[in-house]
């Protein structure tokens, strides 16, 4: 259950870069004395994860991004010139743009019916007190722990043509053809709110159980009816949760690929798609890596936007 | 009060849909895999348990399972192990080029998987390392170690290194302090990373479907490709061996943790 929690608070505080400072720099100077010795003890503490990660992380990665540079070379894949041809050839062609903003699209959708949804159900949560809080936290959370292949599969019977929607659609009598729902932009966008909510309902949940409830009773008192204390209290209250929530939604969803593949397909092609197809359908390696960059780019954009605007806006007002 | 019953049981009813919605897929393939049909049908028609016989007769699937269960366990146990020891230097000491190693420990959770998974392709096949259980596993860790950091650092943050120096004083050693007295107080931190960081392997297919080979494939890889030819109920009885096994993990460490326990220090 930590898993999303965790991913969480992570993204928040590499956005607003001030938990781990806070946790990691108290911390420390306990010792100022033997810090000679000490510091070679903590290397040796890192050296394990730091050679993974540089042997099979850092170094790919680089690979991969001078491979984009290169030209592609039918018989080997990666030919022997340097190029910017293929960060060119997506920024010019038509096709690959129309992919790029599809996948910005299915992004920003998929953000807007996460926020709608997940409002409610972190409000219910948050009213909620003791065991049934507990019961719906891991009600909501429960599905990031099923294979996200599973649950895609699950919406593939669901929405198929002869799945239960459109059979159901039928015998009422409402529709003579079933609805192609699969294989859509629809059914991809119903898969990623289904993955991405429990994100968004931590999120929020965080901003709404950090209200000082006195605050709601002033407003009460003051003679305002639930609806306006909402919507002129709490509800500015938790925009800075729907808004770091909203910034980790769109980033997992237009890096994501299981839930496209699945519910997509070739017919709903979006950047991570285009990557794995570049790559192990056309082994076209230097294009494949350049998509994959752009893709890069795009998902740690908004991050970084984000803790621009954070930092502008005083770090520590906007976090709570 | 009669005012607000009604906005209570709007929120409560859309909630309810919510969670529909939410546990819908999951019910879905659970119930289907029950059926007497050749094909998938929801709901299902009949009742019969064939599916999961029929099992037996697939055994790339029990393979791709066990290989699976196997990669995990090893990412688990790995990445636990370095992990702890990378957050006992975070939380512990301070040393130049710290912070780059706390963003460079932390990356992989912002890459997204299908860049890493071309890239570690490319890098296995020029250092000709072919697809095996260790190639899955080293691309599992380097996925599962930023969780393992995140909740051993938050486990080790605000614990009390007054009890450390008094075993110390009181003439134990180091090692000894550390198994004694280190380890049993961020337990819970340890085992909750090592859970996620087995359910992170269990269930990526983005990497590994770049990693697997025709001799070499794990259980998502596997009913990935298998649903793009086919669509019988073998793929929902073996997603509901899939879902009833992390329901017995998660009743596991219901028992031994507490859900209790996990959401309690979440929620401070």
């Amino acid at each position: 259950m930590l898993y999303g929690n965790q991913k969480i608070y992570y993204l928040l505080e590499r956005v607003g870069d001030s938990y781990m400072k806070l946790e990691t720099g108290s911390t420390i100077n306990i010792k100022k004395k033997k810090k000679k010795k000490k510091i070679w003890d903590a290397w040796l503490l890192v050296i394990p994860t730091l050679a993974v990660f540089i042997f099979f992380f850092l170094i790919p990665l680089f690979f991969l991004f001078i491979t984009s540079f290169k030209t592609f070379d039918a018989s080997t894949g990666i030919g022997g010139e340097w190029t910017f041809q293929n960060y060119i050839k997506f920024i010019s062609d038509p096709f690959y743009l129309g992919v790029l903003w599809r996948t910005v699209k299915i992004g920003l959708i998929t953000t807007l019916v996460t926020i709608i949804i997940s409002y409610p159900v972190a409000f219910q949560i948050a009213k909620a007190k003791g065991k049934v809080k507990n019961y719906l936290t891991l009600l909501v959370l429960s599905p990031l722990l099923i294979s996200m292949v599973i649950r895609c599969y699950g919406w593939v019977i669901l929405l198929s043509n002869n799945g239960v929607i459109n059979s159901s659609l039928m015998k009422l009598g409402w529709i003579d053809q079933p609805l192609e729902l699969l294989y859509s932009e629809f059914s991809v966008i119903v898969g990623m709110v289904h993955v991405l909510f429990p994100y968004m309902v931590l999120s929020i949940m965080g901003s709404l159980e950090r209200i000082d409830t006195s605050v709601l009773r002033a407003s009460q008192n003051l003679g305002a009816s639930s609806l306006k204390t909402f919507t002129s209290v709490t509800l500015p209250l938790t925009l800075p949760g729907i808004f770091a929530g909203s910034v980790m939604v769109f980033s997992l969803s237009v890096s994501s690929f299981v839930t496209p593949s699945i519910l997509g397909g070739p017919q709903v092609k979006v950047m991570s798609y285009i990557t794995y197809e570049q790559v192990a359908v056309m082994l076209n390696w230097p294009y494949g890596g350049a998509i994959g960059f752009i893709l890069i780019f795009i998902a740690t954009i908004t991050i970084v936007f984000y803790s621009k605007i954070l930092s502008k806006s005083k770090k520590g007002v906007a976090i709570q | 009060m009669k005012k607000k019953r009604l906005p209570s049981f709007v929120l409560n009813f859309s909630c309810l849909l919510i969670y529909v919605f939410l546990l819908a897929p999951i019910i879905v393939v659970l119930l289907s895999s029950l059926t007497t049909t050749e094909y998938i049908v929801f709901p299902p028609e009949g009742l019969t348990f064939r599916w999961y016989a029929e099992l037996l007769e697939h055994p790339e699937f029990i393979h791709s399972l066990l290989l699976s269960i196997l990669v995990a366990f090893l990412t688990a146990i790995i990445a636990t192990a370095i992990g702890t020891l990378a957050s006992l230097a975070i939380v512990r000491y301070e040393f130049k080029g710290k912070e780059a190693i706390v963003q460079l420990v932390g990356s992989p959770l912002l890459i997204p998987s299908v860049v890493f998974g071309v890239a570690l392709l490319q890098f296995y096949s020029w250092i000709g390392l072919a697809a095996s259980p260790l190639a899955l596993v080293i691309g599992h860790i380097i996925l599962t170690v930023p969780f393992v950091v995140r909740l051993v650092v938050a486990s080790l943050v605000g614990f009390d290194r007054s009890i450390e120096q008094a075993a110390l004083n009181l003439g134990a050693g180091p090692f000894k302090v550390f198994l004694q007295i280190t380890l049993p107080i961020i337990k819970s931190g340890i085992i909750a990373g090592a859970i996620f960081a087995f359910i992170t392997s269990f269930d990526d297919l983005t990497v590994a479907l770049f990693i697997v080979s025709t001799d070499v494939v794990t259980l998502p890889v596997r009913i990935y490709t298998y649903m793009q030819y086919q669509y019988d109920p073998i793929i929902t009885s073996i997603s509901s061996i899939m879902i009833l096994f992390t329901i017995v993990l998660m009743i596991i460490i219901e028992r031994v943790l507490g859900v209790g326990k996990i959401f309690s220090s979440k929620n401070q």
